[in-house]
């Protein structure tokens, strides 16, 4: 679903993303972990093609992310994710759904579905001036689940949710992970990772320190924690 | 295709819903009907009263270039805050993270806002047109056509602001813009008004205009063929190539570097 292969990133001299091999396969449940600066975000602004590599490869579904058809069925959600404050919640998915080519009814359906999904039915006219961090985060997921997406690009989703906003979050994503989507989660919810994610990747430093099953990774008497602390501190 | 049509829809709805917008079409439609009492007049010249359509016609050229000119500003303003509002509101994210070509988003974003500007000078000509119209009964030939003419600077200058807005902070390229657009303006009317025939007959020899000047962006020069239209009358070309050639030439040429350039911006 996603390889990337010998990626480098470089911001002048600074190296972001240092040669990273690996895939994520049709319906992995992956996380990404690491500490701030790791280069996590970045990774992810490159697989949405946002930033280009220095070096190497990334591709989607075989397609490369510099060819937008690439995020055809890719589904996205940032950190701090952003609503022009001039546009209600509807008009923004309406908006999302058109450029994905959604049309007509079942467009409207889509967004009507979806508004339900993320509790956000009765606000969805509302200005997103009006809205707080966690609505504009519950109507980003919304978009993000647009389109029955094969792929998605989670980014600390559950930033600025309150504690029903993440349990409502996590069954959406259990839902989604049962249904055989790919899911490539970027957070620092050492719990949340610990109770949906199936892989995991823990990066330091622009590499990747380590890629496996949670089970593989985790030892019996360690939490996820223990394991994150173990390899970000690993040589400190 | 599709997708460049609909960003160009978003645009002209984005930038409809700024307050701005409707301030500064409410200041024009105002200046366009402050316009309408030069027309009932009663106006003597050397003491040989005008006729109203004489005065007409006069008031209506100097109008159409004030509107023209005047347009400069607006599609400066409306342009040069896109890439940066953008970024800022998330649109750029909402745009790009789905199956959208950068190219598509710019000339999208582009073409929405000439759209709308072309539109909105569109309305402030016809209006004149018509008042002229209906005070006098008078039909000012190749008025509108004019108009649409004059759209293709409209065009170069909101290419030109967001090309600039890329490397420079917004009220900076506005200013270099501006900036532009008077040296064109100082070039080429120097040129018209050395022309002239009555400049002509008094400097028979004038020298022949820097090759700079012949292929500066002639701006003013597709103002004074648009008048020209208006007048049904000849044109003082400066250097072989039409002034709407050379103007399309830029947009062009423009166009290009901000794509070229926007495919390896960072976001």
């Amino acid at each position: 679903m996603i390889a990337l292969n010998s990626v480098i990133k470089k911001f002048d001299t600074v190296t972001a993303v240092d040669n990273i091999t690996y895939r994520i396969e049709k319906g992995e449940y992956f996380a990404l972990l690491g500490p701030n600066g790791a280069g996590k975000t970045t990774v992810v602004r490159m697989l949405l093609g946002f930033i280009k590599p220095t070096s190497g490869s990334i591709a989607i579904d075989g397609i490369p992310v510099s060819d937008p058809e690439a995020r055809k069925r890719v589904g996205y959600l940032a950190e701090h994710h952003m609503i022009p404050s001039y546009l209600s919640g509807l008009e923004y998915l309406r908006r999302h759904a058109s450029l994905m080519g959604l049309v007509g009814k079942y467009a409207l359906l889509e967004v009507d579905r979806l508004l339900e999904v993320v509790s956000m039915k009765g606000r969805e006219k509302e200005k997103s001036a009006a809205y707080s961090k966690g609505m504009k985060q519950r109507i980003g997921l919304a978009a993000a689940l647009l389109g029955q997406p094969k792929l998605l690009i989670l980014d600390e989703p559950v930033t600025g949710l309150d504690p029903i906003g993440i349990r409502d979050v996590r069954n959406i994503l259990e839902g989604l992970r049962d249904d055989g989507v790919t899911v490539f989660l970027n957070s620092h919810f050492l719990s949340e990772v610990e109770k949906t994610c199936r892989t995991l990747a823990i990066m330091n430093n622009g590499k990747i320190l380590v890629k496996d099953s949670i089970r593989s990774i985790i030892e019996d008497d360690e939490t996820l924690e223990d394991v994150f602390i173990k390899y970000t501190q690993k040589g400190k | 295709m599709n997708r460049f049509l609909k960003i160009t829809g978003y645009t002209i709805r984005d930038q409809m819903r700024h307050k701005s917008f409707y301030v500064l079409l409410g200041l024009c439609l105002l200046f366009v009907l402050m316009i309408r009492g030069c027309y009932s007049g009663q106006y003597v010249v050397n003491g040989k009263p005008l006729d109203n359509i004489t005065v007409a016609w006069h008031v209506s050229k100097i109008v159409f270039q004030v509107i023209a000119s005047g347009m400069f500003l607006i599609v400066i303003l409306l342009s040069m805050k896109i890439f940066s509002r953008d970024h800022e509101d998330g649109s750029l994210v909402l745009f790009l993270s789905r199956p959208v070509f950068r190219q598509q988003y710019i000339l999208g974003r582009i073409a929405g806002t000439w759209f709308l500007c072309l539109v909105f000078m569109f309305i402030l000509h016809a209006t004149i047109f018509l008042t002229v119209w209906v005070k006098t009964g008078t039909i000012i030939p190749g008025y509108l056509t004019a108009s649409l003419v004059c759209s293709i600077n409209l065009l170069f200058i909101a290419v030109l602001v967001c090309f600039l807005s890329l490397y420079l902070p917004d009220f900076m390229s506005a200013v270099f813009t501006v900036g532009i657009l008077f040296v064109g303006y100082i070039s080429d009317g120097g040129y018209q008004i050395l022309n002239s025939e009555i400049l002509k007959t008094a400097v028979p020899s004038a020298s022949p205009p820097a090759l700079w000047r012949i292929i500066y962006p002639k701006v003013y020069m597709v103002q004074a063929y648009a008048d020209s239209i208006i007048g049904q009358s000849s044109f003082n070309n400066m250097g072989p190539i039409h002034p709407i050639l050379n103007v399309l030439f830029f947009i062009v040429l423009i166009t290009t570097l901000m794509l070229v350039v926007f495919n390896k911006k960072e976001i």
